[in-house]
């Protein structure tokens, strides 16, 4: 299944939060310079009234539009978008899952742990995707993925990805048989490893 | 309290001594401005404290918009207003006291002859005396004086003026004329030289600054 173009940039949600209280601090800036000219006319209060303080509100301006914007290509944006670093671990086996992850770049490894023994079941790399079992089945995650590289992410949130196999039915037939591929993989794998181990 | 507040305002900034000199417009916007931005720190204040700067919701996005550019937009509109007659007031043009203190001492000054002082302790001009001398006919002349003004202000503030002050051009006879040309007085002590005043041929500082010099200054030699 190939995957859409970036559209957003994801934002730290710190920045945001403080683009907002800056604007409001240059607000509250512009009403000083407003009451400093009104209770005391001079040259330097009309000055910082009439030429700094509508500099301020346009810079204010800027922030919340860009808020703004940014705001609104989040909510039409089909994706969510994250970096992991090496180690992190992505989604979590016995969680409940809530998007579906297609890699765009670097690898992960998907574990399960059993009797506490983890055991790799595969890696995967960009354009393979992971996650959308649990959407589907609406079971918790069978196994950890955990980034192997540093690695990006798009995420289609539950609502979105469902509705996606809903209506778009060529994605839904590729899916399906992408994920019948991974479970076959897996199993054979799995098999493998335990005839190993009852060898040894 | 906050009427009073609000009823003393024009008298504060401009320290006018007389209530019938206060200009209506001023007094007016003045208020409005003062409500303005009571309204507009009240709500940007509610949203930083209830909010934090997180916009969840079409609340704390309203509050967000009307606190930080529509209501700062709109006083900044009404602040213009005021600003444009506040700019034309001899306090106001004082207020730069390293350079123009000398000049509106001059003017105020009854026992001056400059020009100045003869205008002002006469109340010839009844009001905003420097504005009107030194700002020429119609809105050009405002706009001009605007763009000069803040460039003024500018070199004030940055101390990258130069004493004595200079005139940026000869002072133009049209700004005297504005007033005097079609006055029965000055048509009868001009009957003989008003062709050549309208002509250019002669300008009125030709002759009046013998007997009486614009300003009269006394203290302002060098840079401070």
């Amino acid at each position: 299944m190939s995957l859409p173009s970036v559209r957003t940039i994801e934002l730290d949600p710190r920045i945001i939060r403080w683009t907002l209280i800056s604007a409001q601090v240059l607000a509250l800036i512009v009403y000083l310079l407003g009451a400093g000219f009104l209770f005391r006319s001079s040259g330097g209060t009309l000055f910082l009234f009439s030429v700094v303080a509508p500099a301020l509100i346009v810079l204010a301006a800027l922030a919340l539009g860009g808020v703004a914007l940014y705001r609104y290509l989040r909510r039409t944006s089909l994706f969510a978008f994250a970096l992991f670093e090496p180690g992190d671990v992505i989604l979590q086996q016995g969680d409940h899952g809530d998007f579906a992850y297609f890699i765009q770049q670097g690898e992960v490894e998907v574990v399960r742990r059993e009797k506490e023994v983890e055991t790799l079941i595969s890696v995967l790399k960009k354009g393979q995707h992971f996650g959308e079992t649990a959407l589907i089945s609406n079971e918790p995650h069978q196994s950890t993925v955990r980034a192997k590289t540093r690695v990006r992410v798009a995420m289609l949130g539950k609502r979105k990805f469902l509705h996606m196999l809903r209506f778009v039915h060529p994605a839904h037939g590729d899916l399906m048989s992408s994920i019948n591929q991974q479970a076959t993989e897996q199993a054979a794998k799995r098999a493998k490893a335990a005839a190993r181990s009852s060898r040894d | 309290m906050g009427a009073a507040v609000l009823r003393s305002l024009p008298a504060e900034a401009l320290a006018q001594p007389h209530v019938f000199q206060q200009d209506p417009v001023d007094r007016l916007m003045a208020r409005f401005l003062a409500v303005l931005i009571l309204v507009g720190l009240a709500v940007v204040l509610w949203s930083l404290f209830r909010y934090r700067g997180r916009d969840v919701g079409a609340i704390s996005w309203g509050l967000l918009l009307g606190g930080t550019i529509v209501l700062p937009v709109m006083f900044t509109g009404v602040g213009t207003i005021l600003a444009l007659e506040r700019v034309r007031t001899v306090p106001l043009c004082g207020s730069c006291h390293l350079t123009m203190k000398p000049y509106v001492d001059d003017m105020m000054n009854p026992k001056s002859n400059s020009l100045a002082a003869i205008h002002y302790t006469n109340r010839y001009i009844a009001e905003n005396q420097c504005y009107e001398c030194h700002t020429s006919y119609g809105m050009l002349g405002t706009l001009e004086s605007k763009e000069q003004g803040i460039v003024d202000v500018y070199k004030y503030y940055t101390r990258t003026f130069q004493l004595p002050l200079q005139l940026r051009h000869p002072y133009r006879d049209q700004d005297c004329l504005k007033c005097h040309a079609g006055a029965k007085k000055w048509i009868a002590a001009h009957e003989d030289s008003q062709e050549k005043i309208f002509a250019g041929k002669v300008s009125c500082m030709q002759c009046h600054v013998e007997t009486n010099p614009a300003h009269t200054l006394i203290g302002q030699e060098s840079n401070p």
